[in-house]
């Protein structure tokens, strides 16, 4: 309950002073009006409402540990969580198919310790395609539901096709980081530099445009990247989703995300970043069908076609 | 509950949401906010910043609601021509409570002599020195937006020169995890965090380390979303933050800092 005080005490107390600093306060006028008697908001009854599925997390990245990622999910009644270990450091090559089994195998221990709470999504290298492919029907076997796939390759690169063809079989969600530092600095490919081979909204699109029956999910809208950029160019193409975790809450993103993307193609997600991920949607404009759609049904939808899908 | 981090005005690169008194004061009844600190973001623009200032203080005078509502900061920019009138007029005529100062958007450092005097004359008046560490992420600022942020750290030089100074301490984005010896300068410092940064992680945690009264409410409005700052609040287990405590972060400090 975030309103525990008693308002008319809370101005009785405070806000004498506080309009005393304001030319023209008339206290006395507020109190008879009522204007600070506001009915109480209780935030975690309204958090608690939604059943929430976080569409982009990772174990064992910089230094987040197990238990307390899901005391953070606890809190803030996150039910199931979409992970992954992608190898984030090194060049493109340095991903070799022994460092990416040994991810998998990390993902696959903690699905094993909390099997109701984590939804395990395997990482592969495309660099190397056959070793890809059977790492994927390894971890498939083994209970994993979607994939996950860093910037060692662009999602519209020859190398990656194999594999796309792959998750279109599977019914599976193919979830790419993506960068969108377009714009940014007076030069459109300033931080496309910084990670060259990071997928960029056209690289959606052109996958998305190739392949028009397999489904993306470009990752953290509130990731440091340009949302109003990226939700432009993907407008017109269905089978791209996005997910809307990342430290940058801003303000206004989900609205638009909702007006360029609609209330289907939203996933709720936080890759550790919790209270944005969170509050970023209860303070959006989305009616309650459409949080309850981004919260969860969305990505259970999507979930359902493989038949992974939560009751 | 008290809002000590929002902003009305223009953000030039992006459209916002809830920028005027009255669409604030709708989403405050909202969400059971009782008043905010507000400031013009215009005035990181101008040149002339008490043109913001003027503008703050004919919307908040527009309307009773917003002046039973609002606690109105004035942005100062001490390099610019007249800054010491402004303030007096802000203090005399405008009935501000304290000032914002944007020194990476108008171009000097915090030791800058004239910058310390204003904090100097901002402590003999009684107002509340606000400093933002920034306000948008600049991986994703637009090509004409400034590509600084601060760290926690480097608000510490304008501390040491004016110790017995009030402060606000905004958006904490970076560099919450100070040493020690910087960690007793802030805890000795009369000095409130808000919770809107994204490197307010953990406020357990930070609660433990820097201790109850240097947090609260905040919003960062409308650049960050209304609710994630209040979220860190309300989600603290009452073994991490009993009833008393959330008090103090939902308005007990704001109220301790701002004199009410």
């Amino acid at each position: 309950m975030s309103k525990t005080i008693n308002r008319r005490k809370f101005f009785r107390n405070t806000a004498i002073s506080t309009a005393g600093i304001i030319i023209g306060g008339n206290l006395g006028e507020l109190s008879a009006k009522g204007y600070a008697v506001l009915d109480p908001y209780d935030l975690m009854k309204e958090v608690m409402k939604y059943r929430k599925i976080d569409t982009h997390e990772h174990v064992g990245l910089n230094g987040n540990n197990i238990e307390a990622q899901i005391d953070f999910a606890d809190r803030l009644g996150i039910e199931k969580l979409a992970i992954s270990k992608p190898v984030t450091q090194g060049s493109a090559k340095d991903a070799t198919p022994e460092a990416f089994r040994k991810s998998n195998d990390i993902i696959l221990e903690a699905m094993k310790l909390y099997p109701d709470r984590y939804i395990g999504m395997v990482y592969v290298n495309p660099l190397y395609g056959k070793e890809s492919l059977e790492e994927i029907k390894r971890c498939m076997d083994l209970g994993m539901v979607g994939l996950k796939v860093y910037h060692q390759v662009k999602i519209n690169s020859p190398l990656f096709y194999p594999i796309i063809e792959k998750f279109i079989d599977l019914k599976m969600i193919i979830h790419m980081h993506a960068h969108c530092g377009l714009g940014v600095g007076g030069e459109r490919t300033k931080y496309g530099n910084i990670q060259p081979n990071a997928s960029i909204p056209e690289d959606f699109v052109e996958a998305a445009r190739m392949y028009p029956e397999a489904m993306f999910q470009y990752a953290h809208t509130g990731g440091g990247g340009d949302w109003e950029y990226a939700c432009k160019t993907m407008k017109d193409y269905p089978n791209i989703f996005v997910d809307t975790s990342g430290s940058n809450n801003s303000g206004n993103m989900i609205n638009y995300v909702l007006r360029y993307l609609g209330e289907d193609r939203m996933f709720f997600g936080t890759d550790n970043s919790y209270y944005q991920g969170v509050g970023t949607i209860l303070a959006s404009h989305l009616n309650e069908v459409q949080k309850k759609k981004i919260f969860f049904e969305n990505y259970n939808n999507i979930l359902r076609k493989s038949g992974n899908h939560v009751d | 509950m008290i809002d000590i981090n929002a902003n009305i005005g223009h953000w030039p690169f992006r459209q916002t949401d809830c920028n005027t008194c009255e669409t604030l004061i709708k989403r405050m009844d909202k969400h059971g906010i009782d008043v905010s600190v507000v400031s013009n973001m215009n005035g990181i623009f101008y040149k002339d910043t008490q043109a913001s200032n003027e503008e703050l203080h004919k919307e908040i005078n527009a309307d009773q609601r917003f002046r039973d509502r609002f606690i109105p900061f004035a942005i100062i920019n001490p390099i610019y021509a007249g800054w010491k009138r402004d303030l007096d007029i802000c203090t005399s005529k405008m009935g501000i409570k304290g000032i914002r100062m944007y020194p990476l958007y108008h171009d000097y450092e915090l030791t800058h002599p004239s910058c310390i005097e204003l904090v100097k004359i901002a402590r003999d008046k009684g107002l509340v020195v606000a400093l933002t560490l920034r306000m948008v992420d600049s991986r994703s600022r637009s090509w004409m937006d400034i590509n600084k942020e601060w760290d926690l750290e480097d608000v510490i030089p304008i501390i040491k020169e004016v110790p017995d100074a009030k402060y606000l301490v905004l958006n904490i984005a970076n560099g919450i995890h100070v040493n020690d010896e910087d960690t007793e300068l802030f805890k000795n410092s009369d000095m409130v965090f808000d919770t809107s940064g994204r490197n307010i992680y953990n406020l357990s945690e930070l609660i433990n380390k820097f201790g109850k009264e240097m947090f609260a409410f905040g919003t960062h409005s409308p650049i960050l979303d209304y609710l994630t700052g209040l979220l860190r609040i309300e989600s603290l287990r009452e073994s991490e933050a009993d009833e008393e405590t959330k008090e103090l972060l939902r308005s007990g400090n704001a109220k301790r800092i701002l004199g009410m």
